[in-house]
């Protein structure tokens, strides 16, 4: 008999992240528990878009990760049993004015010869991609690798395999205390639980669980706002972005109104399966104030009819906004902490937490099994905030 | 009765979201992400108090006087044109 309060591994936190991590551990045959103070998927993994994409990675190590996680996606896609509207089209990046144009052929490039399957795209590609593009865009590009999913559906079929497997669900259940006395003593508004390890995949709410244990988790809250639409006609078959934001990472400034530039205003546009779509995006540090912001979604509205004029007519039906788990090198952490054995980290995933979600778990499943990994965990370490700052 | 139309937006009925209610023990968010329910075009204005009475009856999940189901600006359905306008 398994002991309903006692598990070998502890979760915290049921978002995208902390239900991937409770899959793949539970499936390698570890008896383990998640614990969720909510329900599953109430936090950030139900207020974001579903891109599970390469598009906008730096080739390297944040391309490579991402192509790994859209991989073990695909395959879930077969082994899981609840559909969740995977859809794997690719997606593209448009260009707002012809500067823009001629660093997307360098993106491009720098692409292709790190293996990865971009294509550029002109004015008439752009053209076919959707009736509703304004004529002056000058053209993009297109990653063919990339999918969409939607994520909370993506959490509860990944929970649903999970406890075939054997996992123990905890939900609305909030993590008070954190002690260790040999096991853990994880102390929650439902009662206590004990654990030999613990994953803390709390995303923007880690730093509180690391409080408890006096662990410092540099991890911030930075805020999105989504607008859907509702269904009138198709408007695109897969996801948009603009290609402006990528800009800065070639030191090049990025051209545009003062507003979209204070706000971090970058269009997105998706396409879901229920056939309404979804407008972003914004990038803003404003603490733990979900509040929509009425000038931040008049930038985005703005900034989304700059590149779908004809889309003026289209009807907005409601607004939310979400927390990016930010970090300060963009990279999440997926470590051990050396301070205190069998405390793990699942966090700071910022705006690419569905991307990275499936392998996260995988990671944190051959850590906690002491395998080899499937990349290399140096980049996501714990200690790489402090490290830097010692031998730098 | 159980095939009467609770969200006409998305068109789930009754027996949709029985069955929801009793595979999944869920709250009335989490009914609405599985099904659909309250998550169309009215924004859920129209089936938001049935589905929190349906959920309250079957689970017992208490009516709070706070709105379970929150509503989401606008208020009601605008244009994007008028908003970036
Ligand atoms: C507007 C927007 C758009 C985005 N678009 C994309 C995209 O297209 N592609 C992409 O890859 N990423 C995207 N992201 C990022 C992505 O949404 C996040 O990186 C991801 O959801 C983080 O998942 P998580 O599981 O770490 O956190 P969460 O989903 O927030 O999960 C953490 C969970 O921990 C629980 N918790 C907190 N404290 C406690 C406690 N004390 N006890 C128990 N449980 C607790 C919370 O209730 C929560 O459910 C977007 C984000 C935003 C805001």
């Amino acid at each position: 008999m398994t002991n309903k309060n006692h598990a070998e591994v502890a979760i915290i936190g049921g978002g995208i992240v902390g239900c991937a991590i409770a899959y793949y551990v539970s499936k390698a045959g570890i008896d383990c528990m998640l614990i969720e103070k909510g329900d599953l998927a109430s936090g950030t993994s139900s207020r974001c878009d579903g891109n599970i994409s390469i598009v906008d990675k730096d080739p390297g190590f944040d391309s490579l990760m991402s192509l790994a996680s859209q991989e073990l996606t695909a395959e879930l896609e077969k082994d899981l049993n609840l559909p969740f509207e995977y859809r794997s089209l690719g997606s593209i990046l448009v260009c707002d004015n012809d500067a823009e144009m001629e660093v997307a052929k360098q993106w491009v490039n720098i692409q292709n010869q790190a293996g990865l399957k971009f294509k550029l795209l002109d004015r008439t590609d752009i053209r076919q991609e959707s009736p509703y593009f304004a004529d002056d865009i000058p053209g993009g590009l297109e990653c063919e690798t990339d999918s969409l999913i939607n994520p909370y559906l993506f959490c509860y079929s990944l929970i649903d395999k999970a406890k075939q497997y054997g996992l123990k669900l905890h939900t609305r259940a909030e993590v008070k205390l954190v002690s260790k006395k040999g096991d853990f003593l994880i102390e929650t508004t439902k009662g206590n639980f004990t654990a030999k390890k613990i994953v803390n995949a709390a995303g923007v709410w880690s730093p509180f669980i690391g409080k408890m244990l006096d662990i410092e988790i540099p991890i911030k809250p930075r805020k999105g706002h989504i607008m859907v639409g509702g269904r009138q006609k198709p408007i695109i078959m897969r996801n948009v972005m603009e290609f402006g934001y990528l800009m800065n990472k070639f030191q090049r400034e990025r051209i545009a109104d003062s507003k979209t530039l204070k706000h971090g205003v970058a269009l997105v546009l998706e396409p879901t399966e229920s056939q309404n779509f979804l407008i972003g995006s914004s990038r803003q540090f404003v603490g733990f104030d979900a509040r929509i912001d009425y000038d931040v979604v008049q930038t985005m509205a703005r900034r989304a009819l700059r590149f779908f004029p004809k889309l003026d007519d289209f009807n907005m039906i409601r607004t939310y906004t979400g927390f990016r788990p930010w970090t300060e090198d963009h990279l999440p952490i997926i470590s051990e902490v050396e301070e205190v054995p069998g405390f793990y980290i699942a966090a700071g995933h910022e705006g690419d937490g569905i991307s990275l979600a499936t392998i996260t778990g995988k990671l944190i499943e051959e850590m906690i099994t002491e395998k080899e990994t499937t990349i290399s965990i140096e980049p996501l370490r714990y200690d790489r905030f402090n490290k830097n700052a010692v031998t730098m | 009765m159980d095939k009467v139309i609770i969200c006409r937006c998305e068109e789930v009925d009754l027996e949709e979201i029985k069955e929801t209610i009793s595979k999944y023990q869920c709250s009335a968010r989490e009914i609405k992400l599985r099904t659909r329910a309250g998550m169309g075009y009215c924004g859920g204005r129209t089936c938001r108090p049935a589905l929190n009475a349906i959920v309250a009856e079957i689970s017992g999940e208490k009516l709070r006087h706070e709105i379970p189901l929150k509503i989401q600006p606008p208020i009601r359905p605008v244009s994007l044109g008028k908003i970036g306008g």
